[in-house]
């Protein structure tokens, strides 16, 4: 064979693998630099380079380089629309290549070229360029017969050049994708027609705390066998084809238990219809982590409000009004000191349990535990309308469950816990306040500092409450409130208002009677001193006619208890409310006598026999008629002058009342009054209608 | 890849020569320069070591040809080992494979020369 002929046959065999090596090449680089090599190889050419288009410019530039000095080829400026590169798009199959301008080819230290284009459809979007062609004898021209080679080789690469391109924009789409779902922090797991896991991100793989190889090509059921309750879920998408989303769902990873949003849906397939399945999965269990962290410090209800919005939560520095409740254990100290170390802990504990249980009743914000003492805040993170309400509400009510605790302590033989607590409403500064180590939510202020100070002034069972909250409060019927004598405080030159407020304390044990003396107290306390009618002693008055009547129509204890109840209580709503005393006295009842044990039927009774004595009297029952007829027993006393001019001293305290009027008003009031029991009828009826002839005979 | 290097070591009188880049006109002088500097020396046995030249046109194909002719003037041999498939390929369609040998490592063409 003539060397002319091996050479051709060199030329063919090349262009054939060529044709055939192409699309073996996944890399388009590597497919550009094998074409070059393979062109420089065949047409004898010292060197040679291939441009590609810039997508972001007009410009081409060398991609890959064979045998030339590239710093120099970086240098030169390929202009896609000038120079021989405009010529590209023109060529025919006459003269299928261009040749370098000699200028850039003097910038190469070169004489020849040859140059044919790459396209994509008609597109130009690259070139081969060969230079210099090497005969043994120095270098000459490229021959058309090279020009010819070029232009089939050239054809061939821009084909696979086309497809590799196109595989390398799958592939990169494929990485994107890939890359998305790397870096997103929902987990996402999708499985194939037989519901083996397909692709599994790192988020999924992070939330099931596996490893890829343990989860792709194994069936969800495998999966997730520790799972049922999500089994059955993909089973629902895969036989419904519907979307499923489940919030909170509890899933078991290993040996732990975490909490998931899952949103299954169907793969779906224009043609083939459902092919699979998409399962996402995002990790709330942290959420759940700091429910449990806040709820040591707010309650459940605070607690969704924050995660509900995030907008309601003031954590940076800011001046805001809150109510703050500060409460100590009085003598709690020298107590500790008889007690062993966990005795005073278990004490502790105990008594903290019951009174944070309070105060997450009331929505309030535990701030701290200072040893023995509590400080609490109402209207911080979140505020609202009725912090001081709120606040107060829970100081008497920690007041009530001591009592609770008390009992429970004196049965183990340990001595009652006593609390002061002390109220103030005022601007404070809130905020997370520390140091780096360690910062805690908080608020400081001259109006914290006065509710410490009001706490420690407070007596052991007393709650003592600032002008401000008293400001707040004292419209509210269901508060009393006592003025104290204004105390001088640290920080404040001059001494400071401040009010008891007095309260019913719960009593599930305690004896009737000493049921009884607490209200005798309370009423004592409490009853404003303008009443001189409605006084202590009437209240007393009554009670001990019903107990005599009572027993007259020889009632029963129960029923005794409650109509003697009813007697203490149906004048107390005179602490709030003059017109409407009775229905606020009901209110009371409503109250605060479950916490003394009455059932709904009991207070029901008792608020129907103080509604009775509403005047004009209207008793249903012989417990109504009862108290009614104790109200007014003193019709038909000696005493009545006595307590009649009660009666008319206070009158007179709110309306304009002449002898002669009030003359008149008790007449009419003795001709519509009539006892209703037999047993006040024979006692008192001689001596109502004396009465009234006495007062009919006054001057 | 912008030039052609020769090593040269010499292995049981046999002259190793080790080349690096496109076995063109310019390589193949630079082969062809160190063959007849040891063939002055009395040398006649040569390996070349193209592992790393993975291209070849057919100037540096022809000097290789002279390279063998002026061998065989002296009864001398040359070998290649280490060929790229594509270089492989060329040779034999080149017709050069007839007159020399070509071995898989650099030691099977050593024990073999």
């Amino acid at each position: 064979m003539s060397n002319e002929l091996r050479l051709k046959q060199l030329e063919l065999e090349t262009l054939l693998e060529i044709t055939n090596t192409l699309l073996e090449f996944e890399n388009v680089k590597e497919l550009l630099q094998e074409i070059l090599d393979k062109a420089c190889s065949i047409l004898d050419a010292s060197c040679g380079f291939i441009l590609t288009e810039e997508k972001t410019s007009e410009l081409f530039v060398p991609r890959v380089t064979f045998n030339i000095n590239d710093e120099i080829l970086n240098t030169i400026i390929f202009n896609a629309k000038r120079g021989f590169l405009g010529k590209l798009s023109h060529i025919n199959d006459e003269k299928g290549y261009v040749e370098m301008d000699p200028m850039t080819l003097n910038k190469l230290d070169k004489e020849f070229s040859i140059v044919a284009p790459l396209k994509d459809k008609k597109k130009v979007i690259g070139a081969i360029i060969l230079l210099d062609k090497e005969l043994r004898t120095g270098i000459s021209a490229f021959t058309n017969n090279d020009s010819s080679m070029l232009a089939a080789i050239a054809a061939q690469a821009s084909v696979a050049y086309s497809n590799t391109n196109l595989l390398d924009t799958l592939i990169e789409s494929r990485r994107f994708n890939t890359s998305v779902m790397e870096s997103i922090h929902t987990g996402v797991i999708t499985t194939n027609l037989f519901g083996e896991v397909d692709l599994i991100n790192q988020a999924a793989l992070g939330i099931l705390k596996t490893y890829r190889e343990d989860v792709v090509g194994n069936h969800y059921e495998i999966v997730f066998e520790k799972n049922r309750q999500l089994i059955d879920l993909l089973q629902r998408v895969e036989s419904d084809s519907i979307l499923l989303k489940e919030s909170n769902h509890p899933l078991r990873v290993n040996e732990d238990d975490i909490t998931v949003n899952v949103s299954i849906s169907p793969l779906v397939d224009e043609e083939k219809g459902a092919i699979g399945l998409v399962i996402a999965l995002e990790d709330i269990s942290h959420l759940d982590k700091i429910k449990s962290t806040f709820k040591k410090y707010v309650s459940k209800q605070i607690v969704d409000q924050i995660l509900e919005n995030e907008d309601n939560l003031n954590l940076g520095g800011q001046e805001l009004e809150v109510t703050t409740l500060f409460s100590d254990i009085r003598g709690f100290t020298s107590m500790s000191e008889k007690m062993s170390a966990k005795d005073v802990v278990d004490s502790l504990n105990e008594y903290f349990d019951k009174m944070i249980e309070v105060v997450f009743k009331h929505n309030g914000t535990l701030d701290k535990i200072i040893g023995d003492a509590l400080m609490v805040i109402y209207g911080a993170p979140i505020g609202s309308n009725n912090d001081a309400e709120r606040a107060l509400l829970t100081a008497i009510e920690m007041q009530q469950k001591l009592e609770e605790l008390n009992l429970l302590r004196k049965t183990r033989g340990q001595s009652p816990l006593e609390i002061g607590i002390g109220l103030n409403t005022g601007k404070v500064i809130s905020g997370n306040i520390g140091s780096k180590v360690q910062m805690n939510y908080t608020v400081i202020g001259d109006a914290v500092n006065l509710s410490s100070r009001l706490c420690s002034f407070a007596n052991a069972g007393q709650i003592i409450v600032s002008e401000s909250v008293y400001n707040a409060l004292k419209n509210k019927s269901n508060f009393a409130f006592r003025e104290m004598t204004p105390i001088k405080v640290k920080g404040k030159e001059k001494p400071v208002a401040v009010f008891e407020v007095p309260y019913f304390k719960n009593d599930l044990f305690s004896s009737v009677e000493e049921k009884y003396y607490q209200i005798e107290q309370f009423l004592i306390s409490n009853f404003p001193s303008h009443l001189v009618y409605h006084s202590i002693e009437h209240v007393k008055d009554v009670v001990e006619k019903c107990e005599q009547l009572g027993a007259n129509e020889k009632l029963s204890e129960h029923k005794m208890h409650l109509l003697k109840t009813a007697a203490w209580l149906h004048d107390i709503g005179y602490i709030w409310d003059d017109k409407s005393h009775e229905e606020r006295g009901c209110q009371f009842a409503k109250e605060f006598l479950p916490g003394w044990g009455f059932s709904k039927e009991e207070i029901e009774t008792i608020c129907g026999m103080i509604m009775a004595t509403k005047i004009p009297q209207s008793p249903n029952n012989l417990l109504e008629q009862i108290i009614c007829d104790a109200d007014l027993d003193y019709l038909g006393r000696d005493d009545y002058f006595v307590i009649s001019d009660r009666l008319f001293k206070e009158l007179k305290n709110s309306r304009e009342l002449s002898p002669t009027d009030w003359k008149k008003l008790q007449l009419e009031f003795f001709d519509k009054h009539r006892y209703f029991t037999e047993s006040a009828q024979s006692m008192r009826s001689k001596g109502k209608q004396i009465n009234a002839e006495k007062i009919a005979n006054k001057n | 890849m912008s030039s052609f290097n020769v090593e040269t070591k010499e292995v049981n009188n046999i002259v190793v020569i080790t080349t690096d880049g496109y076995l063109n006109n310019f390589g193949g002088e630079q082969i062809a320069a160190v063959c007849t500097q040891k063939m002055s020396e009395g040398k006649n046995k040569f390996l070349l070591n193209m592992g790393n030249t993975k291209v070849v046109n057919s100037i540096g194909v022809s000097i290789l040809i002279e390279i063998i002719e002026k061998l065989q003037q002296v009864d001398g041999k040359l070998g290649y080992c280490n060929l790229a498939p594509i270089v492989d390929k060329t040779f034999k369609i080149m017709g050069i494979s007839k007159y020399s040998s070509i071995f898989e490592n650099e030691e099977a063409g050593i024990n073999t020369l």
